[in-house]
């Protein structure tokens, strides 16, 4: 009998092994094995909690809540109203109080619990002072350690992304954004998928084109068009589409600012962008490349970094 | 009002179609043999000044340029719009979102490739001042003119030149196209700052004041006018005639903003040129605008501006082997290494540096404009300013075949 219980608490056992390992291979298999939301008591937090459940759900992750303030008794409280109302899964969910500087824990928190996405809560618009001071929001974007889903009007129903733009400008980050736009699409069955390139200084090219006769210069005109169209269909070769059959358009100008244009023009639901390095406020006097889309939130934002 | 009377005009008119004429013969053959057409340009003015046609049709030439002094008043407007548009354009290919998202590697590139033709140059004239005709009782300005002219690095040359050869997105081409901004930008910069310390200049402010005015009326064109500029373009764009309404109210600012430098005591050209700069950085100039824009300027103001050089100089009488080999070794040798010892110390492979010397070492275009404002201000003499014209036709005839060895090279 013994021996019998001894077996089959060996067999549970090597069950319970393989479980866990298994779910570790799914989880690295996962686009997202930790999703982090930074919550402020704000009306906007149910909201969010509920946006970051179906996500949380989606990609199989676990979820981690970051509050900066004070742990009280009654915010602890309101904190499991919420959670028990938004029927996320408890096991899975891990609360992190902490105080301080908000950014600075915030990205300390994801840091610490080496946190894949961090989403968080911004207003679309901001005041001038509030824009170059730096809000929390802003100022999350900007320095976050890991990729950031920004939500500019979450709903505590969800958000549904039908169509999503991904930024196919030729940066060292754009096949790795590309890859990851794809992914989530799938993952959130996205039902439009665009990918905008941008030609570089195509004024100042056309221009020293002129030099050259109205064949030649079509042909430069041509070419560079190709060239970026090239450029996205070749990163597309190497990531699985599914079902899905990307848009690919060309545009000239500033890519940031281009993105945000064809993002209201299509009204977007969100929009995939890379980002490698961290801006400071000298990018805010003298806007450029991702700090031209946070002075207006097209849409929903979803910051890839390496 | 005083006016143009009948053969004035025709004399006026005769001269502009003489000009555009002959700049374009050349321009078509310099494009056949693959060359910038700002060099055909350049020999279509010596053809048409006092070199080849003064020396060999005294007459042709007489009645040209000679017989009517008001025609030469009036052309001579010309050339002054032609110089401020070409800075106007030269501020617009400035972008700077292109300069910020290449950072720190182009900033090195450019203030190194600056500071050791500064010095060489400057070394050089004050040294040697008779010898080269710089002004010896203005040496330090004509000497730190003289420096400043050979750092200078042709932006629109170079575009083109990184285009025919594919490299214009590569990272090396991002890069020297990056580093010639910031060359332009802060060779305009000092431009202003110098000429208000020569004394041939010194109808303006005095140094500090202009130091100050140079750099308030930059960051403010470039912040606030910005704004102003991103407010009211969206409305040009939709209200007004396209492009007309846009192409004459971007003149008329970039004439407004340069009477407005004028007036305080700064070169007009600076005027234009930042305006230039605050206006194609603004979201709202669509690109196509700036195409429209280059083609204007580069196929009808440009032409007069580089042929009236030959009109102003006799490269034959002028000639000094001596100057121009001097110009042509310290010009070529200073720019090249300062900027591969810049992408050396930014941490740039060896190869890419060496094509970004060659790239950065491009001239032809502002370095040309900055040496006649020194000529026309008596800082430096006539085979000084070949001298010049030479080296920035030699650098920007080599750089094409040059960037194409150096991508070859197995360093």
């Amino acid at each position: 009998m013994d021996r019998g219980q001894d077996k089959w608490s060996c067999i549970k056992s090597i069950v319970q092994i393989g479980k866990i390992r298994l779910f570790k291979v799914i989880s690295f298999f996962n686009m997202y094995q930790k999703v982090a939301l930074a919550i402020a008591f704000s009306p906007r937090m149910e909201a969010l909690i509920s946006e970051t459940k179906r996500l949380v759900e989606l990609f199989e992750s676990e979820l981690i809540l970051i509050h900066i303030g004070k742990k009280t008794d009654e915010l602890e409280a309101k904190l499991e109203e919420i959670l028990i109302k938004t029927g996320l899964d408890q096991i899975k969910t891990k609360l992190i109080w902490k105080e301080g500087k908000p950014v600075k824990m915030i990205n300390e928190a994801c840091k610490e619990e080496n946190a894949d996405l961090l989403v968080a809560g911004a207003l679309k618009r901001e005041g001038f002072l509030t824009y170059y001071m730096g809000s929390v929001g802003r100022k999350i974007i900007r320095k976050a350690p890991c990729s950031v889903l920004t939500l500019i009007e979450p709903k505590v129903g969800s958000t549904v992304f039908e169509k999503i733009v991904l930024n196919g400008t030729q940066l060292e980050i754009t096949p790795h954004v590309i890859k990851v736009g794809i992914d989530f699409s799938k993952k959130i069955n996205a039902e439009q998928v665009h990918i905008l390139n941008e030609i570089k200084m195509y004024g100042l090219q056309m221009g020293t084109a002129s030099e050259d006769s109205e064949e030649e210069a079509s042909q430069t005109r041509r070419q560079l068009v190709q060239h970026e169209l090239t450029y996205v269909e070749d990163i597309l070769k190497n990531v699985d589409l599914g079902k899905l059959r990307p848009n690919i358009k060309v545009t000239g100008g500033r890519w940031a600012v281009e993105l945000a244009r064809f993002c209201e023009k299509i009204d977007a639901d969100l929009l995939v962008v890379g980002d490698d390095h961290k801006l400071n406020f000298f990018d805010r006097i003298f806007p450029h490349d991702l700090e031209d889309l946070l002075s207006t939130l097209p849409c929903n934002l979803l910051i890839v970094k390496n | 009002m005083e006016t143009l009377d009948h053969k004035e005009v025709i004399n006026l008119l005769l001269q502009l179609a003489s000009i555009l004429i002959l700049a374009r013969v050349f321009a078509e053959l310099a494009r056949k043999f693959k060359q910038p057409a700002v060099v055909g340009e350049i020999f279509a003015g010596i053809i048409l000044g006092p070199t080849i046609l003064g020396n060999f049709f005294p007459g042709a030439h007489e009645y040209l340029f000679g017989a009517h002094e008001m025609t030469n008043i009036a052309f001579d407007g010309f050339v002054q719009i032609s110089v401020v548009l070409l800075l106007f354009i030269a501020g617009l290919e400035v972008e700077l979102h292109i300069v910020w998202s290449q950072g720190k590697k182009a900033l090195y590139i450019a203030v190194a490739s600056m500071v050791l033709p500064i010095i060489a140059g400057f070394v050089v004239a004050y040294a040697f001042p008779e010898f080269l005709g710089v002004n010896i009782n203005d040496r330090i300005v004509a000497s730190t003119f003289f420096g400043l002219a050979i750092s200078i690095t042709g932006l629109a040359i170079v575009a083109r030149i990184l285009m025919d050869l594919n490299l214009f997105k590569t990272s090396s081409g991002l890069l020297i196209i990056a580093g010639a901004m910031i060359v332009d930008v802060l060779g305009w910069l000092i431009f202003s700052v110098i000429l208000s310390l020569s004394e041939s200049g010194s109808e303006g402010l005095g140094v500090w004041p202009t130091i100050g005015l140079t750099l308030l009326f930059t960051l403010v064109m470039l912040t606030v006018g910005k704004g102003l500029i991103n407010k009211v373009l969206p409305w040009i764009n939709k209200k007004l005639a396209w492009p007309g309404g846009l192409l004459s109210l971007s003149l008329a600012l970039c004439f407004l903003a340069a009477s407005f430098t004028e007036f305080i005591g700064i070169h007009a050209i600076f005027g234009a040129f930042i305006i230039g700069v605050a206006l194609g950085d603004s979201e709202y100039l669509t690109e196509k605008a700036k195409e429209i824009l280059h083609q204007f300027i580069n196929n009808i103001f440009a032409p007069i501006f580089f042929v009236s050089i030959g009109l102003k100089v006799n490269f034959i009488s002028g000639f000094d082997p001596g100057i121009v080999g001097v110009v042509i070794v310290v010009g070529l040798l200073t720019k090249y290494y300062g900027a591969y010892f810049g992408g050396r110390l930014a941490g740039i492979p060896r190869k890419e540096s060496i094509v970004a010397g060659i790239g950065m070492s491009t001239r032809g275009s502002m370095d040309i404009v900055l040496g006649l404002i020194a000529l026309e201000n008596g800082l430096v003499t006539e085979p000084l300013f070949i001298g010049l014209v030479i080296l920035a036709i030699i650098a920007s005839m080599s750089a094409g075949p040059l960037i194409g060895w150096a991508r070859n090279l197995k360093v």
